[in-house]
């Protein structure tokens, strides 16, 4: 039983080792590196893919991906916003956060608006028709808050 | 029809970010007509928005963070928002989710960058 033990202290680093099992909190730290690893990779990757794309872009790409990565809102103004809500001073990691989210939260209604647009045969600029059923098809796909009425489960 | 509605009207050269014309939600004043237009072109508009639909999508973003606003009060310490509830809050929604995640670490790194470069030009 001691060749045993010394076989399984030599698989110890592979996963799915049987008989003799390393302590758990080694193993947790294993596979969490190969994990981190494996995530490092995957940007590393996406990063590349980036590059080269956006390499690839002609000017009037190249001035909206500007506009698209540059473009946000005054922190100032969300800042004074979320805090006349809550009658309080929030942090600025709050400012940051709310203003990410609003961000991506435009850009959803901005895509979902282009895309009625482009079905109903009709071309940019985006009109008010077009951003009203973004939201309602957004709505509908429970993609957009409303607290204001409550959804019926049960007839 | 709606027709109406298509026609920006003479409003575009008045957008000085006052524009008083109701386009829903009563006569508030415009507080992200520049960003906004900025960043409906980044999300595939024309290069030059119609101004009511920037008010529409102002409105909306507006809804949106007094919404969050609130549900944030309502959860972990009362009355108060925090960085974790907004977290909690969109933990379902993996683009907001991860983005959330990425600023604040992005946020994080450039705090230590900026502690380390200012220990280094005026530490010990």
């Amino acid at each position: 039983s001691s060749a045993e033990d010394a076989a399984a202290a030599a698989g110890d680093e592979e996963e799915g080792s049987s008989s003799l099992h390393p302590p758990p909190a080694k193993k947790l730290k294993v596979e969490h590196d190969k994990k981190k690893e494996k995530r490092q990779k995957v940007d590393e990757d996406e990063i590349q893919k980036m590059q080269v794309l956006v390499s690839s872009f002609s000017e009037e790409q190249l001035n909206r991906y500007e506009m698209y990565r540059r473009a946000a809102f005054p922190k100032a103004a969300i800042k004074r916003l979320i805090q006349s809500i809550t009658g309080s001073s929030v942090s600025q990691n709050v400012v940051i956060a709310m203003s990410g989210i609003a961000k991506v939260f435009a850009g959803e209604i901005v895509e979902e608006a282009l895309d009625v647009c482009e079905k109903w045969g009709d071309t940019p600029p985006l009109q008010p028709k077009h951003m009203r059923e973004a939201v309602r098809r957004l709505k509908s796909r429970e993609q957009i808050p409303n607290s204001k009425h409550k959804k019926i489960l049960f007839h | 029809m709606a027709e109406e509605e298509d026609d920006p009207g003479f409003d575009e050269d008045l957008d000085d970010g006052s524009n008083g014309v109701d386009s829903g939600q009563g006569k508030r004043k415009r507080l992200f007509s520049k960003e906004l237009r900025c960043m409906m072109y980044g999300f595939g508009d024309d290069q030059n928005p119609y101004t009511e639909s920037v008010d529409i999508l102002e409105d909306l973003v507006i809804e949106f963070i007094t919404e969050m606003t609130h549900k944030a009060m309502s959860i972990g310490r009362q009355g108060r928002v925090q960085v974790e509830d907004i977290v909690f809050l969109i933990r379902k929604d993996p683009r907001k989710f991860a983005r959330v995640k990425d600023l604040l670490t992005m946020n994080e790194e450039l705090k230590k960058a900026r502690k380390a470069f200012d220990e280094a030009n005026y530490g010990s």
